[in-house]
């Protein structure tokens, strides 16, 4: 088959579902299908990985280059993003069967997912825009599906800062474009042309600002332990996996990897950093074990942005390769673990075992258990994040990944079904098993994209080391926690959105003040006066022409 | 074929004038039932030969142009064509089109009966202000123009009160005022000119106010004039009458209204500013006019926020829609260009205030309509009580939200490209300040929508109960309208060129590739 016939067939697929869902029968029964939706897709990854010649292209206005294209990271999270909503998209078959609304379940479902397999394949910037505002928007239905008071409350959170993200990356575009002298959109053209913008500073800020909302980096991750746990298990897993790699996929497009920004490098580092502690810190004050899971991406997604900085101050398109297989193993371990919180609910706590052991084994390759996926991620940042100050950042933030895994290992093991019996269905349990396999597996596949060979690196001794004491250390951390960690101050889910509960009294006084406004200004002797002035104001302006 | 269209396209611009005013003479002399018949045999017509005349501009790559009668100005009067008007001529047939199918429900006249009011007024109206509509956007001649502007607001009042209730006629009275006022000022100003200059020809005015030093006379009659035309705008602060006129004119009228009549009035200012008056005025002029655009962007917003009415709450969100109008003034007549802007070929502000005008006149049509639906098939429209329309409704609430993402501005709708191409040329021109509004804009936006949206698709409490089935044809219309102000924004940007023809503009990167 010609290979951009398959392209244009990984969007096109969702969209014609979308379409199908007009008509109600097929509306009714789109559940059961949510599984295909991305296979093309993931067809398209598979062939571009595997023949890096072929990368595919579709230009709809040659002009102004607006189009698709695929490239070597787009490809990697192209390909583990439609096998985590595929998975999902079966886990959800199973999880919503017999509950209402599944048609509009569906609907939402289909669109963000379009918008989510978009922005890896966006060439130009108002492609990746609206792929983007579609991601981002759409997922709310998914965010506020279960219409709970604490859903829609996690909805308008949600929607309020994706709106924000929205308009700093609108801002960001219209200056990337003004810059550029050319007529293309093309996102490397635009890029390409940054350093020498005017509105360098300008432009960095609203996009690391506006990508880093969406991948959760402090003090912007604040909706994300609020939304991924509100919405229904299957969402949550493509949430905290999937749509957090739209602000990671923006970063990689959108800085200029070749102009070595050093103090830009270095914000963006320390911003990653900080989220990746701090995350953490926030993380083992909760409870339920989804906003654990939820801080934990927070954490991860800092790590990322932590590679990204080292190399955007270098100049080094090496930390691009290395963030990116850093966010494929993210993508795959946390959706599976995601699904795994709604087995472990469906499970008799004498059963628990069998999924307590895996989910364990994913849960300490956040921080580089060898021989998981996770250890090869830690070790293709490795050469990236250097072995100066940032890498022991790095590897003490992998002590707190397993500090912050063990306290989710025990959460949700606490939150096992009461019922003897309980038994998890068929359909959660394999899409959780495969999502297990490949987030073990196929970050190894990767390994030689990264410079890695995985037989020589699994019989290092000094590696294999430095991959395992600071699972040790987070093991200690952990007891402790145990211990003591019944005197640990709670903190709301979303933290720091505690501090911003009194903005609505300000807003109602502002409203207040405008309709009071209002009825002063249709009163007929005010309007007929402004009219009047109006007409002054008009023309005196105009003597004073030189 | 389309040569022959380009050759014939002055008699095009006379039929464009003749077809709703010869329409409305039939539909007056035979009345009763004949009146919606002749209505709707019209409306196919009048959009091919708006489709005809906008295929002619394009293709010909020229305005068209003709004087009546065969006598020229300043004896006789002309008709010209541009892009611009050649598109609001076509938006008018379509939404003309839109709201005609939609009314048919609505403006029957009862069977039994030969002829009843409110048909009979409906069809009659709709076709006198579709005759003033093509007036304005062919006129000339400010005294004609003057004409076409009374011609549009005597049919447009009547529309607001045709349910006869105390509370629209009070509204009706309202816009009749104030209206009137806005008329006497204008006829004001063209007097002013007529006495300084001896014409009142677009194109005489201007080359004659160009050639000399600027008279005293022609500064206070671009003023008064201006400020007229905003009072029948309802440019923020003089909008009062608006919110009342058009939130309680039946669904089709108000469609009519806030889509097209209040576009009139801004297309005036707009040929005051740009055909008539020296470039160097329209830039201290621009200011003032861009900075009460933003007061209205926001008040409006944040008045449509804290309506407890669906209609009122659209009828703010018109209020805060003209002001994004309105922003364009500063970004055409900008002296200045950034550094790297004369590098590039993009169509500027020109452009994109031409689809902020086309993709505001459908998607707010679509959304008065779908409130109308709403409102008739659940007796009331509080936003509190919409709860789970999305089940009731879900094609007409479909239509509304996507209507509504072209009016926030969200990918890829008409109302995205045109704030894109706003915020470009404000970048451009270093006013940096306006973007800031744009986006507020859209946020307020955004926040209003979401409300309604919220509420209809909520899950809780018991379905609603619907005192009237809806029609799924008028379903049909409204989102076919809803769906033309999204996919503007899908149309390439290249293809946008019939907007600049005819025109000059100093400002930005006008030619396109």
């Amino acid at each position: 088959m010609n290979f951009n016939l398959l392209f244009a067939l990984a969007l096109a697929t969702p969209v014609a579902l979308l379409l199908a869902c007009l008509w109600r029968p097929a509306r009714e029964r789109m559940l059961s299908l949510l599984v295909l939706a991305p296979l093309p897709a993931l067809a398209v990854a598979l062939v571009a990985l595997l023949d890096a010649d072929a990368m595919p292209a579709l230009m709809l206005d040659p002009g102004r280059q607006i189009g698709l294209s695929l490239d070597q990271p787009g490809a990697i999270l192209l390909g583990v993003a439609a096998l985590l909503w595929s998975a999902a998209g079966a886990y959800a078959a199973t999880y919503l069967r017999g509950k209402p609304h599944g048609g509009r379940f569906a609907i939402f479902w289909l669109l963000t997912l379009t918008g989510s397999l978009g922005v890896f394949v966006a060439a130009d910037l108002l492609s990746f825009y609206l792929t983007f505002a579609l991601v981002s928007l759409a997922a709310w239905g998914l965010v506020a599906h279960d219409d709970t008071p604490g859903a829609r409350r996690a909805g308008v959170i949600y929607l309020l800062l994706a709106v924000v993200g929205e308009v700093l990356l609108l801002l960001a575009f219209v200056l990337l474009d003004v810059a550029s002298p050319g007529a293309s959109l093309a996102i490397d053209t635009v890029v390409a042309t940054l350093p020498e913008s005017p509105w360098l500073a300008a432009t960095l800020a609203l996009l690391i600002a506006g990508f880093g909302l969406k991948a959760g980096l402090a003090p912007l991750h604040v909706w994300l332990p609020v939304a991924h746990p509100a919405a229904p298990m299957p969402a949550s897993a493509v949430l905290s996996g999937v749509i957090v790699k739209a602000g990671i996929i923006g970063l990689i497009r959108f800085l200029p990897w070749d102009a070595g920004l050093d103090w830009w490098g270095a914000a963006l580092t320390g911003i990653g950093l900080v989220t990746a502690f701090y995350a953490v810190a926030m993380g083992i004050v909760q409870s339920n074990p989804k906003t654990v899971l939820a801080y934990s991406t927070a954490s991860q997604m800092g790590l990322v942005a932590a590679i990204l900085g080292m190399g955007l101050a270098v100049g080094d398109r090496e930390a691009v390769t290395a963030g990116t297989v850093y966010a494929a193993h993210h993508l795959l371990a946390k959706g599976a673990l995601f699904l795994a919180v709604g087995v472990f609910a469906a499970t008799a706590r004498r059963r628990l075992w069998p999924v307590l052991v895996p989910a364990a084994i994913l849960a300490l390759g956040f921080a580089g258990l060898p021989p998981t996926g996770g250890f090869l991620a830690k070790l293709a940042a490795k050469p990236v994040l250097g072995s100066g100050l940032v890498g022991l950042l790095a590897s003490l933030a992998a002590a707190g990944s397993t500090l912050l895994m063990i306290h989710f290992l025990y959460r949700a093991a606490a939150s096992a079904s009461p019922d003897p019996g309980a038994r998890a269905a068929a359909g959660l349990v394999w899409p959780w098993w495969l999502l297990f396999l490949a987030a073990l597996l196929l970050p190894w596949t990767l390994a030689p994209l990264a410079g890695l060979s995985p037989w020589s690196v699994m019989t290092d001794r000094s590696l294999l080391w430095s991959g395992l004491w600071p699972i040790l250390a987070g093991g200690v951390l952990a007891l402790a926690l145990q211990r003591w960690g019944a005197r640990l101050p709670r903190v709301p889910e979303g933290d720091l959105l505690a501090l911003f509960t009194g903005s609505p009294r300000w807003a109602n006084a502002v409203g207040e003040m405008l309709e009071r406004t209002e009825t002063w200004l249709r009163q007929w002797p005010v309007a007929g006066l402004s009219l009047l002035i109006l007409t002054l104001v008009l023309w005196l302006p105009m003597l004073t022409r030189p | 074929m389309l040569s022959n269209l380009v050759a014939g396209g002055d008699r095009l611009l006379v039929l464009a004038l003749i077809l709703p005013v010869a329409s409305l003479m039939l539909a007056f002399v035979l009345g009763g039932r004949h009146a919606e018949r002749i209505a709707l045999a019209t409306l196919p017509i009048g959009l091919a030969v708006a489709v005809a005349i906008a295929a002619a501009v394009l293709h010909g790559d020229a305005p068209l142009h003709t004087d009546l009668g065969g006598w020229a100005p300043p004896l006789g009067v002309a008709l010209r064509a541009d892009g611009l008007s050649a598109i609001m001529l076509l938006t008018t047939a379509v939404v003309m089109v839109a709201v005609g199918l939609f009314a048919r429900a609505d403006f029957q006249v009862p069977p039994g009966t030969t002829e009843s009011r409110a048909p009979f007024a409906f069809w009659t109206l709709l076709l006198a202000l579709w005759a003033a509509l093509n007036a304005v956007f062919l006129g000339e001649d400010l005294f004609n123009l003057y004409v076409a502007l009374e011609l549009l607001t005597f049919a447009a009042i009547p529309l607001v009160c045709l349910d006869g209730r105390a509370q629209t006629l009070a509204a009706a009275l309202r816009y009749l005022v104030f209206a009137l006022l806005g008329s006497v000022l204008y006829l004001l100003g063209a007097a002013l000119l007529y006495g300084a200059y001896g014409t009142l020809d677009i194109g005489q005015l201007a080359a004659r106010i160009g050639g000399d030093p600027l008279e005293p006379a022609a500064l206070i009659a671009a003023a008064l004039m201006t400020a007229g035309l905003l009072a029948k705008t309802a440019l923020f602060p003089v909008h009062l009458w608006l919110p009342p006129a058009h939130a309680g004119a039946p669904a089709a009228a108000s469609a009519l209204l806030s889509a097209l009549a209040v576009k009139a009035s801004f297309f005036l200012i707009l040929r005051i500013w740009f055909d008539v008056m020296p470039e160097l005025l329209a830039q201290m002029a621009a200011q003032v006019l861009a900075a009460l655009g933003a007061a209205a962007i926001l008040f409006g917003g944040v008045l449509a926020l804290r309506q407890a009415r669906l209609k009122m709450l659209i009828a703010y969100s018109t209020i805060a829609q003209i002001g994004y109008l309105f922003l364009i003034f500063p970004l055409v007549a900008s002296p200045e260009t950034a550094p790297l802007a004369e590098l590039r070929n993009a169509p500027g502000a020109w452009t994109g205030g031409a689809l902020q005008l086309v993709s505001h006149a459908c998607a707010k049509a679509a959304m008065f309509m779908a409130a109308g639906l709403i409102a008739a098939s659940l007796g009331h429209d509080r936003i509190r009580d919409l709860g789970g329309i999305g089940r009731a409704l879900p094609m007409t609430l479909f239509a509304f939200g996507i209507a509504g993402m072209s009016l926030m501005g969200l990918p890829p709708s008409g109302g995205f490209m045109a704030k894109w191409l706003l915020l470009l040329a404000a970048m451009q021109c270093g006013q940096w300040w306006w973007m800031l509004v744009i986006l507020a804009g859209g946020l307020l936006t955004g926040a209003y929508l979401y409300r309604v949206l919220a509420t209809a698709l909520s899950t809780q409490g018991p379905s609603p109960v619907l005192v009237k089935p809806v029609d799924r044809s008028r379903e049909w219309v409204v989102l076919g309208l809803a769906l033309i102000s999204v996919l503007l924004g899908l149309v390439p940007l290249s293809s946008f060129s019939l907007i600049q023809i005819g025109r000059d503009v100093s400002g930005i990167g006008v030619g396109l590739p």
